[in-house]
């Protein structure tokens, strides 16, 4: 049977292009790379999509909690401070969840702390494994901000994680358990991700070109979004479905065939009671990598043709991980409510193996339904069916 | 209100014991047991960490007593802090040997899903599988995630946390913990045999039942929660379990036969 659609009533993103949702959305109006120079030195060449915006202090009786990640999630939740409000204002905080996703957590952290331990012996003083690095620590300090008491807890299933939380807060809100649900992830730039990432032969030395017969793999970018389901509410989209699957396939490379991807994307719309021809656009994963481009292309294609407007927004914010699901997300609203889809940055000339048609092109038009592909190591795989208020 | 379900199946890997029978017989191992995650392939199970074989081990044990297909189950993981033997592992690469490249093998298993993604793999599993933490209410929360996945598809689960010891480095031996996992096999309630355990959905609850006795060790595990549980299920308990030890919100689950059945 499929899922009533659930009311998504605010959002919130910051990320390479800026530090809110007004800010990011006209970055990507404008066509603007949000990639440059690492702050964190690497023996490599290459770029990313850096949060180079003040980040709020928390509030003294969290400042034992104050990390990147934290205070990044104390900017987006100033974003979102008058849909927060009337949520609150509609919901009991133990009816209230907190479901976030990030592949990071603290590691940006513990790696300056490991240093320190290598070269001195000791950690500093000031560090704390359960404050500053572990799921609890963000959820603590979500919850803290937001009064949100419900059940709270953290996905990290790689660069699919933001994307779970949104199926999660579906099925707690149909069951009953909760009526809203506080939705996102957040990842930090960190020096073992962007080397770890090189390691696989996977990043690029210049800003990714998913989709292009000359991309050269991957950036990392940081940031993250965050969005308010509730059972009811004023909308700004709604969201419809969510599919979930597994390639079976291998832990760190795509299934060639796509059919994990393609999965993901049907039972999505299954789970809306949508049809393929429903779909207006899709925001792709996209990472800019030889074998996950082609074969997600091809998924698309398998399931919308060859006329839907394709886009990866990657090559604006790097790829970002444990956000990139929640970030997309929120992008794929700017779709559905300006009316707008940004140009796949770098995608032209388009890789001639691909035969979805890529938006190489800012596209203007009225879109009602668009979904948005996250993918991750261990063959994790998450579509999200988002459509317009009706 | 979230529905009860059927607990059909549940197994464990104890750190010094190996399985849950071992461990409430009291048959320590005369010598160290490492977990086998007999269930991944050889070579895939050479490049799992202990975490995730210990993972493989209970889950392989639950599925099989509750018979379910592994190649079509759901499957929740949870762990408070994955694989962070595996980071600390790249973090002494990293900063020790300045300039050589990570292993890409270790950084890709470094995920928290990487128990998740090996065991579907492993199975040709195509279906829903997601791996989440919350420190000592990772549990409770497991549990949420599972027994929602039961009542909104009407079909099976598995629930399986872990966590290994945490290196010396970041948490004082003092305060560690030993390496345990354990897995509960969930199921819609008309869907189980008559007779079944029927557990209720976490909430937070005043007083429970007391937990079993374990060494300090084993006691401090952020999944303890999980682990007495299978306790409480195996001597057929009835009554109010809470899924943690004090260092979490408190979260409960309601144990009961099946009085429908």
């Amino acid at each position: 049977m499929a899922m009533a659609p659930l009311p998504i009533t605010g959002f919130a993103l910051c990320n390479g292009l800026g530090p809110d949702r007004r800010a990011v959305r006209d970055a990507l109006y404008e066509g603007k790379c949000g990639l440059g120079p690492s702050p964190i030195e690497v023996p490599f060449e290459t770029v990313v999509g850096a949060v180079r915006w003040a980040l709020p202090e928390l509030p003294a009786p969290l400042a034992p909690w104050s990390t990147r990640t934290a205070r990044i999630a104390a900017l987006l939740l100033g974003d979102l401070q008058a849909p927060l409000e009337a949520l609150r204002r509609r919901w009991q905080p133990g009816r209230i969840a907190v479901l976030l996703g990030t592949s990071t957590a603290g590691a940006d952290v513990t790696e300056n702390a490991y240093r320190v331990y290598l070269a001195e012996g000791a950690l500093p003083r000031d560090y704390d494994l359960f404050r500053h690095h572990t799921y609890g620590a963000i959820l603590h300090v979500v919850r803290t901000l937001t009064g949100a008491e419900g059940p709270s807890w953290v996905v990290s299933t790689a660069c699919t994680s933001s994307a779970k939380p949104l199926a999660t807060a579906q099925r707690l809100i149909a069951s009953g358990l909760v009526d809203a649900a506080i939705v996102g992830g957040i990842d930090t730039l960190c020096a073992m991700t962007l080397r770890g990432f090189r390691s696989l032969d996977a990043l690029s030395p210049e800003p990714a070109r998913p989709f292009s017969s000359e991309r050269r793999g991957l950036n990392i970018g940081e940031g993250g979004a965050f969005l308010l389901v509730e059972r009811a509410g004023d909308p700004v989209a709604l969201l419809e479905g969510v599919g979930e699957s597994s390639d079976a396939h291998h832990i760190s490379a795509p299934d060639p065939q796509g059919e994990g991807a393609r999965l993901a994307m049907a039972r999505a719309l299954a789970d809306a009671g949508v049809p393929a021809s429903r779909v207006d656009h899709v925001n792709a994963h996209g990472t800019g990598t030889r074998l996950n481009d082609v074969a997600e292309a091809a998924a698309i294609e398998a399931l919308v043709g060859r006329e839907v407007p394709v886009v990866s927004t990657k090559g604006y914010t790097g790829h970002m991980l444990g956000a990139a699901g929640a970030t997309e997300a929120a992008i794929a609203i700017f779709a559905l409510t300006e009316g707008f889809i940004p140009a796949s940055l770098g995608a032209d000339p388009v890789d001639p193996k691909i035969g979805a048609r890529i938006a190489v092109e800012r596209v203007h038009g009225r879109f009602a339904r668009v979904l948005s592909n996250s993918f991750a190591f261990g063959g994790n795989n998450v579509s999200v069916l988002l459509g317009a208020p009706r | 209100m979230m529905g009860d379900v059927a607990v059909v199946g549940w197994g464990a890997y104890v750190s010094g014991y190996g399985s849950l029978a071992d461990w409430l017989a009291g048959r320590a191992a005369s010598e160290p047991t490492a977990p086998v995650g007999s269930m991944v392939p050889l070579r895939d199970r050479r490049r799992a960490s202990p975490l995730s074989r210990a993972m493989a081990d209970a889950y392989g044990a639950a599925v099989a007593e509750a018979g379910f297909d592994p190649a079509q189950v759901a499957s929740v993981f949870g762990s408070a802090l994955g694989e962070v033997s595996t980071m600390i592992g790249l973090l002494d690469q990293m900063w020790s040997e300045a300039g050589t490249p990570l292993s890409p093998m270790k950084f890709a298993t470094s995920v928290h899903n990487a128990a998740s993604g090996m065991i579907s793999i492993a199975n040709g599993n195509r279906g829903f599988t997601t791996s989440l933490g919350a420190d000592y209410d990772t549990p409770a929360m497991g549990l949420l995630e599972g027994i929602g996945l039961v009542a909104s598809r009407g079909e099976p689960v598995v629930v399986c946390c872990g966590d290994e010891p945490p290196p010396d480095d970041l948490v004082p031996g003092q305060q560690g913990w030993s390496l345990l996992s354990v897995a509960i096999a969930l199921a819609p309630v008309e869907r189980a045999k008559a007779g079944a355990t029927v557990l209720s959905a976490p909430e937070l609850v005043a007083s429970a039942l007391p937990a079993p006795e374990t060494d300090v060790a084993l006691g401090r595990n952020p999944s303890i929660g999980l682990f007495d549980l299978a306790v409480a299920l195996e001597r057929g308990l009835e009554g109010v379990i809470r899924l943690d030890r004090g260092a979490g919100r408190g979260y409960c689950v309601r144990l009961k036969p099946d009085r429908a059945a």
